[in-house]
């Protein structure tokens, strides 16, 4: 379960307009390493470059320099693209053709023989819940269906990696639910899974690790527990705060529901702690109780990227 | 093999949902039925004697001509002559007609192919850029291939059974309208994969077609022209698809002559084995 999975050394890429006038610099040297067996978010503000990383790997966008491999093998063979497995955002199923024709040409594609696809594609149409959908063409499917199709093509060939963009976009929370339980089972069976989403929430609940990036640069990697343990503070549930009482300095959110007021308290620094207690009691508030506060990874990640300047 | 038929299968369900070849399949039909039930000759040691066309008859050799008369439009009406018009026309209009109405039908399939959303995921699968490329091509080429032999096979057919004439060099035409639909084929692919404007790509192609039959006319042209713009216009010539160069090309094979020059269909396959190596270049190294 050690194997390097995914792999990219000093990846770059930079867009130039037509004559070379007009250079983007979307990645700028990304080494990250992947592990059989993990699932990796990819996170960044828009414009970070994350898309232009996934693409990369799977053989859509060149670098420009640098080099990647997928269980060793270079990027640029077709076959390092045997064993992977990818859902593009807003990607579009010819409308013409039904759930299992999809699935056929797209196994086609994916060099499977034609036991396997008949082997495989009802139980995949099965377990996407689009049973009673196998033979009603595709462009008559709602958002979510074509995305729970789109998951199930990804996974037609049972790849080892598996790189999903967007994967719960369109999808209703039930839907979201049964696809983070899909997820798991895969990493169960070991398969390496790599998401880039905008759902933080999602990634928080599914991810292992997670790699940062901004301004094509990677500017944190870790453990979803890294990141938000920085950030652990104090939740307070209080009674009577008065209005004019100014707690700007502690840098608090305040939430009132009902006579109850929530405040909660990013950084959990013992004096900063101690000295809100006294600010509250001085001026009569009431403390109910105060309780530990794990920042969300959205917390964590918005920390990060206004500290590395955002900007697109 | 797997990963080429997957293509090539995609390639074929979009051509049949697109209701193109449908389309095509039943004008074919509906030439093939006029020329079954509507022509009606009657046949006289080797002339036509009287033909029927939907109902009304015409009597080639009026009576009212003196003798010699009647036996000059005897022999231009001979059989062989006629089925030789009939021919030249219909494929000649085969060769025209097929091509341009190819060209726009087949037009929004490549644009299609290079839709965002549906190449980044047909080029992650493991199938090499050319293959993938190479299927779609295959698919185009084999249902143009099939609708032309359809078409002017089902013709040819239709009219020897009626006229009792057999002459095969008429079927020449067929390679002749899919090789040159193929040459123009390049055009929309290698111009749809740079720019990903297929329309773009059919204002090209209808206009080097339109181009043609200006530098067709060389012999006229190059004579009256300064000598700069006359290298220049030979230049075209020699560079640019000859396609309605090719038309007489066809016509002589159709009528059995010997071909005058051979220069315009080989150099119009010249064009065509460019256009689609620059073509694949591109399509292997741009991104998506």
């Amino acid at each position: 379960m050690n194997e390097i999975a995914i792999a990219t050394h000093s990846l770059a890429k930079t867009y130039s307009s037509a004559f070379g006038r007009k250079k983007v610099h979307a990645l700028r040297g990304i080494d990250i390493e992947v592990r059989a067996g993990e699932i990796v978010g990819i996170l960044g503000p828009n414009g970070a470059g994350k898309t232009t990383l996934l693409k990369i790997l799977l053989g859509v966008v060149s670098p420009t320099s640098g080099t990647a491999e997928l269980f060793g093998r270079p990027i640029g063979e077709a076959q390092a693209r045997q064993n992977l497995g990818y859902l593009p955002e807003n990607h579009r199923f010819p409308p013409y053709l039904t759930a299992r024709q999809t699935l056929d040409v797209y196994g086609r594609l994916s060099d499977m023989s034609s036991e396997m696809r008949k082997e495989r594609i009802p139980r995949l149409v099965e377990e996407a819940g689009l049973s009673s959908w196998i033979d009603i063409r595709v462009g008559k499917f709602s958002k979510g269906m074509m995305q729970r199709l789109g998951l199930a093509q990804a996974l037609m060939n049972d790849p080892d990696i598996i790189v999903l963009d967007e994967p719960t976009d369109g999808v209703d929370p039930v839907g979201r639910r049964e696809i983070r339980d899909r997820l798991r089972a895969l990493k169960d069976r070991g398969k390496t899974v790599l998401i880039n989403s905008h759902l933080l929430s999602e990634i928080e609940m599914i991810c292992d690790r997670v790699e940062i990036l901004n301004k094509g640069k990677i500017v944190r990697s870790g453990s979803i527990d890294d990141l938000v343990k920085d950030g652990t503070g104090w939740r307070f549930f209080v009674k009577n705060l008065p209005s004019e009482l100014d707690l700007s300095q502690f840098w608090v959110e305040i939430e009132n529901s009902g006579s109850d007021v929530e405040i909660i308290m990013e950084s959990g620094a013992p004096a900063q702690l101690n000295e809100l207690i006294d600010r509250l009691r001085a001026a009569g508030v009431t403390i109910l109780s105060i309780e530990r506060h794990r920042r969300s990874l959205e917390a964590g990640f918005i920390e990060i990227i206004e500290r590395e300047g955002y900007q697109i | 093999m797997r990963t080429l038929s997957g293509s090539l299968l995609l390639t074929f369900r979009e051509l049949w949902a697109m209701r193109i070849t449908q389309g095509v399949l039943v004008i074919a039909t509906i030439a093939w039925l006029l020329l079954s039930f509507a022509l009606n000759l009657e046949v006289v040691e080797g002339s036509i004697a009287a033909l029927r066309i939907f109902g009304f008859e015409t009597n080639p050799v009026n009576s009212s001509f003196d003798q010699e008369t009647q036996e000059v439009i005897r022999t231009a009406v001979s059989l062989d002559n006629f089925v030789l018009a009939i021919n030249e026309f219909v494929f000649g209009a085969a060769y025209f007609l097929g091509t341009l109405l190819g060209l726009f039908a087949t037009m929004p399939l490549i644009g299609g192919f290079l839709e965002q959303g549906r190449i980044d995921l047909l080029v992650s699968k493991p199938i090499s850029r050319p293959r993938l490329l190479t299927g779609h091509l295959i698919g185009v080429w084999l249902t143009v291939l099939a609708l032309v032999t359809y078409l002017v096979g089902g013709v040819w057919l239709s009219l020897s059974l009626k006229t009792g004439v057999w002459d095969a060099t008429a079927l020449v035409s067929i390679p002749i309208i899919v090789v040159m639909f193929g040459v123009m084929y390049s055009v929309i692919m290698t111009v749809t994969v740079m720019t990903r404007t297929s329309g773009l790509a059919l204002v090209i192609a209808y206009g080097l077609i339109f181009l043609s039959a200006i530098l067709a006319a060389h012999d006229q042209i190059e004579p009256v022209l300064a000598p700069v713009a006359a290298s220049i216009y030979i230049g075209f010539y020699h560079v640019l698809p000859n396609f309605i160069e090719v038309v007489a090309i066809q016509a002589q094979l159709v009528s059995g002559e010997a071909v005058n020059s051979w220069y315009p269909l080989i150099s119009s396959l010249l064009f065509g084995v460019t256009t689609y190596g620059f073509g694949y270049f591109w399509f292997s190294k741009r991104d998506f």
